[in-house]
């Protein structure tokens, strides 16, 4: 069993390895569509099959309910974060979107195994926990994606604004399609985050946390905020394209610190 | 080998190359007329800027006589032409017909229509009986030229008329064109052509005027709805994409205009296409959030980049045009070797067979039907592995410029070798030969110069 968990995170590791280069490749491609372009979803869709196998088939083996691990939680996030991205890709232009998408589900992949495992608190209940940890991982990788949409927005708007045919700008999708994403990935994770303070403020208590925890949680809610505000003045005000790639890019960098202090400080659950 | 004779934009004005173009329902008539000795296959690629005559004789040592023989051709059909008629013969008309495959000799470098324009005449002198097996060879070589020029290099990438320009920004902003209002404020060629593309691909065109009349007429001409100018800022709410074309002296849509327009808009992205000078839209718009304004100058900057960046592919594509053609020559050569293998494969198949089918008659007359099935196929393999080295040899040294003289005493050696009297148990007659002599030997024995000479002057039609 553990040669055949081995095998899959392997496979898993490999097929993200060469989508991220074929999806890279196609980007970098002169014009038109190559065989980069053609395979590069298929290959990162056998990589999420390869990293789900992995997911459930560690698990079996160590009897832990994936969602009640930061282990597999953070894998998880990775794979929703692929799923997601072949699910909109089929009616939306956002192809090149796999260039992020790709690394951000290896660097999630390998990233969980080193991350240390804590073990949460006999109080928290372990559906609650189940909740936040999934519903906080997900909204990272969507925010994440959003991010990238709205930095390939700028570099798209950016090309159309400097009157030069950019090689890179010409493969971007267009300035709707990346809108249209970035709105949608941005309002998931926003609903995602939602649940997962919610859930979070069951059991958390910032001051047993010390500074780095309260600094942990200001950049949660922060976060939160930041994506509110977002959706909110595209509603009210119109706000669109450039200023929301902006406030999504910030909102994304927010929620990085979050994971990257979640992560060097083990105990953060308990 | 091939001759080229015809014009070209380079060449000829239009009034000239417009007289010399052939309706499609009489190309193949007028391809029967034109195959006359010494010409035996003749094709034409005719485009909006070339008509040009591909012929071939019976030997290589027809085509100086077949580019005269068409060149004469058709300067008695248009005698306005003579005067601008070039030639290609032997290896430079191979040449010229893979540039002009792979668009390296049109008028806009890259263009992929000359593909379509090429084997349509190919198909035409198909139909008509006028193609044979050296144009059917010229034509996949410059096929085979054409798409690896395509493949290879970016001689077709970007765009190089401001109208297709202004629709692939358009791409990089919207979605989808389908379904799109695009305005076209007052009228113009150009405008009404990005009008036109636009409705091509399926957006909806608005057409704003001051004079109702003309604008009417603007609308049916591009497809679209006519509107007065008074409904422009209604339009405008609407609009996608703006193309702006008119006479006036000042800015016809001001940053104010926009901005007020962006609430009803809900913050639509905006793109203004400003082909009007004195321009129409004022350039602070495109200070405005999701508004994204090209002018004249703009769009002609993008041109220039892509024309730019194909001349600097040209050269790369020049490169695979001669790589191409020195492999074209290479298989050419080798074919040279061909009837010197064959006499030799037959010469030796022949007594092999003879001799064991005396035998099967005399003392292996005991052997069933499959034992001697058998002996056949031994008798077959025996001979391949006989040649293999022989033939390998004589290709090799044919596709070997430096070599291939040699071939001619070699195919005389293997005659005096093997092949006089062509059956060992026959007397041989002096001076006849079973293997034929090389291509190269066999112009210097009819006394032809060496083909191959190209002229790519302009002659005057008839002029030798």
């Amino acid at each position: 069993m553990s040669a055949a968990v081995d095998a899959l995170f392997l496979g898993g590791l490999v097929a993200y390895s060469v989508a991220a280069t074929l999806h890279a490749a196609d980007l970098s491609r002169r014009e038109g569509e190559g065989v980069a372009r053609r395979a590069g979803p298929w290959v990162l869709g056998a990589g999420a099959a390869l990293h789900a196998g992995h997911v459930v088939a560690a698990s079996l083996l160590t009897r832990v309910c994936p969602v009640e691990s930061v282990h597999f939680a953070l894998s998880l996030a990775g794979l929703i974060l692929v799923a997601a991205f072949l699910v909109v890709r089929r009616t939306r232009r956002i192809d090149a979107l796999g260039a992020v998408v790709a690394p951000v589900a290896l660097t999630f992949l390998v990233g969980a195994q080193f991350v240390s495992q804590a073990q949460p608190a006999d109080s928290v209940p372990r559906g609650l926990l189940a909740i936040h940890v999934t519903a906080n991982l997900a909204g990272v990788g969507l925010f994440l994606l959003a991010a990238a949409a709205g930095a390939f927005y700028l570099v798209q708007e950016r090309g159309l604004r400097s009157k030069r045919s950019g090689r890179i700008a010409g493969k971007l999708p267009p300035l709707e399609a990346l809108d249209w994403a970035l709105h949608r990935l941005l309002l998931g994770g926003f609903l995602l985050l939602t649940l997962g303070i919610a859930s979070g403020s069951q059991f958390t208590s910032p001051p047993a946390h010390g500074l780095v925890g309260i600094a942990r949680l200001a950049l949660a809610y922060g976060t939160w905020v930041l994506a509110a505000a977002v959706l909110a003045l595209r509603a009210i005000a119109g706000w669109r394209g450039r200023r929301a790639a902006w406030g999504t890019i910030a909102g994304a960098v927010c929620v990085s610190l979050v994971v990257a202090i979640y992560v060097a400080q083990p105990g953060g659950l308990s | 080998m091939t001759a080229v004779v015809g014009v070209s934009h380079r060449t000829a004005p239009i009034a000239v190359r417009e007289q010399l173009a052939v309706d499609a329902a009489r190309l193949g008539d007028e391809l029967v007329a034109l195959r006359v000795a010494p010409v035996v296959e003749v094709t034409v690629i005719s485009t909006c800027n070339r008509f040009e005559l591909v012929g071939a004789g019976a030997a290589e040592a027809d085509d100086e006589r077949v580019a005269v023989a068409l060149a004469a051709s058709l300067a008695a059909r248009v005698p306005a032409a003579a005067p601008h008629l070039y030639r290609h013969v032997g290896r430079e008309a191979v040449h010229h017909v893979a540039r002009v495959a792979a668009s390296l000799d049109s008028l806009v470098q890259g263009e992929p229509q000359i593909l379509g324009q090429l084997k349509h005449g190919w198909e035409a002198a198909r139909r008509a009986g006028t193609l044979g097996p050296e144009l059917a060879r010229v034509l996949a070589h410059a096929l085979r030229t054409a798409k690896r020029v395509r493949h290879e290099t970016r001689l077709g990438a970007g765009r190089v008329s401001v109208p297709t320009v202004a629709v692939e920004l358009s791409r990089r902003i919207f979605s989808e064109l389908s379904g799109r209002a695009a305005v076209l404020v007052g009228s113009g060629e150009m405008a009404e052509e990005v009008a036109r593309l636009f409705a091509r691909e399926g957006a909806r065109v608005v057409v704003v005027g001051r004079n109702a009349e003309r604008t009417r007429e603007v609308a049916r001409l591009v497809g679209g709805e006519a509107r007065q100018w008074e409904a422009l800022e209604g339009a405008l709410v609407e609009a996608d994409v703006v193309v702006t074309s008119t006479s006036a002296p000042g800015f016809v849509i001001d940053r104010a205009l926009v901005a007020r327009l962006r609430r009803p808009r809900r913050g639509r992205a905006l793109f203004f296409v400003d082909l009007a000078v004195p321009r129409d839209v004022q350039p602070t718009v495109e200070s405005l959030e999701d508004v994204f304004l090209y002018n004249v100058d703009d769009l002609s900057q993008v041109v220039a980049e892509s024309l730019a960046a194909r001349s600097q592919e040209a050269e790369r594509a020049e490169q695979i045009v001669l790589e191409e053609l020195r492999v074209w020559e290479r298989r050419r050569d080798a074919a040279q070797a061909v009837p010197a293998i064959k006499a030799l494969r037959d010469r030796f198949g022949h007594a092999l067979e003879r001799e064991l089918e005396r035998s099967l008659r005399g003392r292996l007359r005991h052997l069933g039907e499959e034992e001697r099935e058998a002996l056949r196929v031994m008798n077959e393999a025996s001979l391949n592995r006989l040649l293999h080295v022989p033939s390998v040899r004589l290709r090799a040294l044919a596709a070997d410029p430096e070599q291939s003289p040699r071939l001619g005493d070699l195919a005389t050696a293997l005659d005096e070798l093997f092949g006089a009297g062509g059956d060992e148990d026959e007397p041989v007659e002096p001076g006849r030969r079973s293997f034929p002599p090389a291509p190269a030997e066999e112009a210097r024995e009819v006394g032809a110069h060496a083909p191959g000479r190209a002229d790519t002057a302009r002659v005057a039609a008839g002029r030798g």
